[in-house]
C-alpha cells in the first residue's frame, strides 16, 4: 500500500515544475532549519514568553494574588507616571544622555576607524586595534571603580593634576551633578569606540582596492578618495548601526548610571532604566515600575521602526 | 525595553501559580522548616556540625536559604513575587513590598497570638515598633535600642591638648584642631576632623551621621510632636540650627572632602590610616577600629581609640538618638503553613529556638567544642582546629542571623564573649555605662510602629526629595532658602497626605 501510494507526490512535483513545493523546500533544507530551532527557543522561551508579565503594567500587582488575583486598574500606572513629578526629569535625562550618545558615542568608531585605515604600518594598525578594545572586556564596575580612584576630589590621581596644572577650587568631578554626562560619555567612549571599530574595519576591509586605484588615476588625493570611495562603501554598514542604536536610545547603560549615582547628582543621573530597577526591586513596586518599562520599550520601537522608515526615504536599503 | 523585560522575566518565572495551589515546595516535607535569613560569609554546609546539632535539638530538619547581606532586600523583593516564600523568613516589615505581601495575605498576623509563646515577646514597645500600624507579623530581632556614639583618635585628642567632647561646640573644635594642628606630627596638611561616608539609600531618617547630628540639636528623631502635632525631622529650626553646624565644618574643610563618594564599606580607612579622626556611628564600630588598628600596631592600639556617647548641644541640652531596638522580623508565611495547628506547631519550634539553650547553640556554638563557659562568659577554645574554625564561622556569619534574642554585637540571653585584650574589655565595661547615661535622654520616634499608605504608594518619588536636598545644601548647592523650597515640594507632592496619616495612625494606636 505505501509503496502504492508514495510515487504519486513525487511525480505531481515534478509536474508542478518550478513552483515551489513548501513541504519539499522545508525537507531538503531540514538541517538548516534544525539550526535554527535552538535561536527559536530562545526568543520564545526568553523574549516572548515574559511578555506575559508585561500585564502587570495594567494591575495593582501582589506577587501573592498572581496574575489572576490581582485587580485590574487600566492605564493608572500609565496615567502616574505622565502626570508625577518624575516623568519629565527621567524624559530630559534619558533624552539628553541619548542625544550625547548620538553626537559623541555614534561618530567615534568610524573616525577611528578611518584613522586606523589609513594607517600603512601594520603592526602599529593591529596593536592599536588590539589596545583600544581591551576596554571592552572590563565590566562597568571596573570602569566606575577606576573612575573613582582617578577622579577622587581627595586621593585621585587625574582630579590632582588638573588641579595643580589649573588651580583653582578643587573639583569633586565624581559627585558634581555638571560633570555627571561629561563623564558618563567618556567612560563610554572609552569602553566602547574600540569594540564597535571592529565592525567598521571588517566593512572598510571589503572596500575593493581597483576603486582606489580608478580615483587616483583620476588625480584624487587621500581626501577625496576618503570622500568618493570609503565613505560611500560603508554607507551601508553605518545606516544599519544607526538604525540599531536608534532602538536603544532610551536604553542607557543601567549598570554604569547607577553605578555613578550619588545624592548630589541624582537629579541629573536618574534615567528610566535606574528609576525602574529603584521603584520596581527596591521599593517593590512592581506595576508601576513595568508600566515605565513597557511605555521606554514601546518608545525604543518607534524610533527604530521611524528611522528605518528614514534610511528608506533617504534611498538607503534599511534593516527590513 | 530590557528593564520591563527583566523584571517581568523575574516575576513570571516565580509569579506563575501565585494564587496558591501550586505553593508545595518539593524538596520540603512537613517535618521540615525552611529559613531565609542574612549570610555575612560563605554558606554553612547543611551537614555541617551545628546545622546538625541545631536540627538534633529541634527534632526537626531544618532548610536555610542564605542570602548575603549586601543583596538582602533584592532577594526579598524577589522572593516575596515568587511562589516560595520560606515558612520562615527574616524580614524588614517596613518595607514596602513585604507590607503589601502581608495586607494581601501572604503572612501570618500574630498580633493575637504571640503573647502565647513566652521567648518571642520580647520588650511591648519594641514589638510594637516592629509591627505595621500595630499588627504583628513576627518576634522581632533584638538590637540594643541605643548604639549612637562618637569614635575619636585618642592619641590624636592628647596630641591636640584636647579633652574629651561634652558638646557639639567641642566636637567643633577637635575637628578643627584635628584638621590644622597636624595632629599626625608628619608635618604635612593632610589630615582632617570628621568623617562621613556616602550613604547608600534614600530613606530620610537613616539614622546616618547627620541624623545623629539632628537629634543632637534638638530635632525630632525622624517623627517627634511639636504643638500637638507630629512633624518630620526635617520641618523643625532645630534641623536647620543643625544643618549650619554640619555645614559649617564641611565648608571649613573639617570633614573628608569626599563625603560625597567615600564607601561606607571604606569608613574605617581615614581612620586608621591616619588621614581623619572622629567617627560618628553605631557603638560596636570601635570593636573594627581596635582590630584593624591592632593589625597595624599591636602595642599601642588600645590608646589611639576614645569612644563617647551623644554630645549635648552648644546650650547644654543634651538629647540622644537611639534606634529602633529591632532589626527585621521572622515572618511567617502562610504557603506551606496553611492551619493554626501548624502554625501553632511552627511557633513552638521558633519559641525554642528562642530559649536560653536555642539561641547559645545559635549565638555561641557548641559547648565544649568551640567554647567554655567561664564566668559566664563565653571563651573561644580549640580554635587552631579547621573543623572547629568552620564551626565558629558558622556561627558568627550565619546561623547568629537566624536568632532573635541575638544580633551581631550583642549576645541577648546567649553568653557574652568577651575577648580576653584589655581594650576591647574596657570598651565593653564603658559601653553598659554610656548606654545607661544616653537612654535617659533619649528621643523616641513616634511613628516607628507606623506605616502610612501613601509613603508605600509614592515613597519612590518622595523620600529622594529632602535627603537629596539636604546634602545637595550641605555640599553648597542649594541654599537655606531652596531647602526649605524641597521641604515644601515634598509637602505638596504627598508629604502633607503622610503627615496626616502619621498623625491619624499614631493616634489611633494610643487609643
Amino acid at each position: 500500500m505505501a509503496t502504492d501510494l508514495a510515487p504519486p507526490p513525487v511525480k505531481a512535483a515534478k509536474v508542478a515544475g518550478h513552483k515551489p513545493d513548501r513541504a519539499r523546500t522545508l525537507w531538503r533544507y531540514r538541517w538548516l532549519y534544525l539550526l535554527l530551532i535552538p535561536g527559536l527557543a530562545y526568543f520564545f522561551v526568553f523574549k516572548y514568553v515574559p511578555m506575559r508579565g508585561l500585564q502587570i503594567a495594567f494591575q495593582d500587582f501582589v506577587p501573592f494574588l498572581g496574575y489572576n488575583g490581582s485587580e485590574w486598574v487600566g492605564f493608572k500606572h500609565f496615567v502616574d507616571l505622565f502626570t508625577g513629578p518624575d516623568f519629565n526629569r527621567l524624559m530630559y535625562n534619558t533624552l539628553y544622555l541619548a542625544f550625547l550618545n548620538v553626537i559623541f558615542v555614534f561618530p567615534a568608531p568610524i573616525i577611528v576607524a578611518l584613522m586606523l585605515n589609513e594607517l600603512r604600518i601594520n603592526i602599529l594598525k593591529r596593536s592599536v586595534q588590539s589596545l583600544i578594545y581591551i576596554p571592552h572586556f572590563l565590566s562597568w564596575t571596573i570602569v566606575a571603580s577606576l573612575t573613582y580612584i582617578l577622579f577622587s576630589v581627595d586621593y585621585g590621581v587625574l582630579a590632582g593634576w588638573v588641579h595643580e596644572f589649573l588651580g583653582g577650587q578643587k573639583i569633586d568631578y565624581v559627585a558634581q551633578p555638571d560633570w555627571f554626562r561629561p563623564i558618563i560619555i567618556l567612560q563610554t567612549l572609552w569602553k566602547t569606540t574600540g569594540w564597535t571599530t571592529i565592525i567598521y574595519l571588517a566593512a572598510l576591509a571589503g572596500v575593493n582596492a581597483e576603486l582606489y586605484e580608478a580615483a587616483r588615476m583620476d588625480g584624487a588625493g587621500r581626501w577625496r578618495q576618503l570622500w568618493h570611495v570609503t565613505l560611500p562603501a560603508i554607507r551601508p554598514t553605518i545606516v544599519v548601526m544607526a538604525i540599531l542604536m536608534s532602538g536603544n536610545l532610551l536604553d542607557m547603560s543601567f549598570e554604569q548610571i547607577w553605578l555613578m549615582t550619588n545624592n548630589l547628582n541624582r537629579g541629573t543621573a536618574d534615567v528610566f532604566d535606574t528609576f525602574v530597577y529603584y521603584v520596581g526591586i527596591n521599593q517593590g513596586a512592581f506595576s508601576y515600575a513595568t508600566a515605565v518599562g513597557l511605555f521606554k520599550g514601546v518608545v525604543g520601537v518607534l524610533l527604530i521602526f521611524g528611522s528605518n522608515w528614514l534610511a528608506k526615504r533617504l534611498g538607503q536599503r534599511g534593516l527590513f | 525595553m530590557a528593564g520591563a523585560l527583566t523584571l517581568a522575566t523575574a516575576l513570571l518565572a516565580t509569579a506563575c501559580s501565585g494564587t496558591g495551589g501550586g505553593g508545595e515546595s518539593s524538596q520540603a516535607d512537613a517535618n521540615t522548616i525552611t529559613f531565609m535569613t542574612k549570610l555575612f560569609g560563605t554558606a554553612p554546609n547543611p551537614q555541617g556540625e551545628l546545622h546538625q546539632a541545631i536540627e538534633k535539638f529541634l527534632g526537626k530538619k531544618i532548610q536555610v536559604t542564605w542570602v548575603p547581606n549586601a543583596d538582602y532586600q533584592e532577594k526579598v523583593n524577589v522572593t516575596l513575587a515568587s511562589a516560595n516564600i520560606p515558612d520562615v523568613m527574616v524580614v524588614n516589615p517596613k518595607s514596602p513590598a513585604f507590607g503589601k505581601a502581608a495586607a494581601a495575605g501572604a503572612f501570618w498576623d500574630l498580633t493575637d497570638k504571640i503573647k502565647k509563646y513566652p521567648n518571642l515577646v520580647g520588650d511591648e514597645q519594641v514589638l510594637l515598633n516592629s509591627s505595621i500600624n500595630g499588627k504583628i507579623y513576627g518576634p522581632y530581632r533584638t538590637r540594643p535600642l541605643l548604639r549612637s556614639a562618637v569614635m575619636i583618635r585618642a592619641d590624636w585628642l592628647k596630641k591636640v591638648g584636647l579633652e574629651a567632647p561634652k558638646t557639639t561646640d567641642d566636637l567643633y573644635k577637635i575637628a578643627e584642631a584635628f584638621t590644622k594642628k597636624d595632629p599626625d606630627g608628619n608635618g604635612k596638611d593632610d589630615t582632617y576632623g570628621l568623617i562621613i561616608p556616602k550613604w547608600p539609600g534614600v530613606e530620610f531618617a537613616a539614622s546616618n551621621p547627620f541624623n545623629v547630628i539632628d537629634v543632637w540639636f534638638g530635632a525630632p528623631n525622624n517623627w517627634g510632636e511639636r504643638d500637638g502635632k507630629l512633624v518630620p525631622e526635617f520641618d523643625t529650626p532645630e534641623f536647620f540650627e543643625a544643618n549650619r553646624f554640619t555645614k559649617k565644618m564641611i565648608d571649613e574643610g573639617l570633614v573628608n572632602p569626599d563625603w560625597n563618594t567615600l564607601d561606607t564599606a571604606k569608613w574605617n580607612d581615614p581612620f586608621v590610616q591616619n588621614k581623619g579622626g572622629i567617627i560618628i556611628d553605631v557603638d560596636v564600630r570601635t570593636t573594627q577600629l581596635l582590630d584593624l588598628l591592632k593589625e597595624q600596631d599591636p602595642q599601642t592600639y588600645g590608646d589611639k581609640v576614645l569612644t563617647v556617647g551623644n554630645l549635648s548641644r552648644p546650650d547644654g541640652k543634651k538629647f540622644s538618638l537611639p534606634f529602633s531596638g529591632y532589626n527585621d522580623i521572622l515572618a511567617v508565611s502562610k504557603q506551606r503553613v496553611k492551619t493554626e495547628a501548624q502554625l501553632d506547631e511552627l511557633l513552638k519550634t521558633l519559641d525554642k529556638l528562642a530559649s536560653k539553650e536555642g539561641q547559645v547553640l545559635l549565638s555561641n556554638g557548641i559547648e565544649g567544642r568551640n567554647f567554655k563557659v567561664e564566668n559566664g562568659e563565653a571563651v573561644l577554645i580549640n580554635q587552631e582546629d579547621p573543623k572547629v574554625k568552620q564551626l565558629q564561622d558558622d556561627v558568627d556569619k550565619a546561623f547568629i542571623q537566624l536568632g532573635t534574642q541575638a544580633s551581631t554585637g550583642t549576645t541577648g540571653i546567649a553568653y557574652p564573649r568577651v575577648p580576653p585584650e584589655a581594650p576591647y574589655r574596657k570598651d565593653l565595661a564603658e559601653r553598659k555605662e554610656r548606654v545607661a547615661e544616653d537612654l535617659k535622654t533619649a528621643v523616641f520616634d513616634p511613628s516607628l510602629p507606623v506605616v502610612p499608605p501613601t509613603l508605600v504608594a509614592k515613597g519612590a518619588t518622595l523620600n529622594p526629595i529632602v535627603t537629596d536636598a539636604r546634602i545637595k545644601y550641605l555640599a553648597g548647592q542649594l541654599t537655606e532658602e531652596q531647602l526649605k523650597a524641597e521641604i515644601k515640594r515634598w509637602y505638596d507632592s504627598g508629604g502633607t497626605q503622610i503627615a496626616q496619616e502619621i498623625n491619624d495612625l499614631v493616634s489611633k494606636l494610643g487609643q
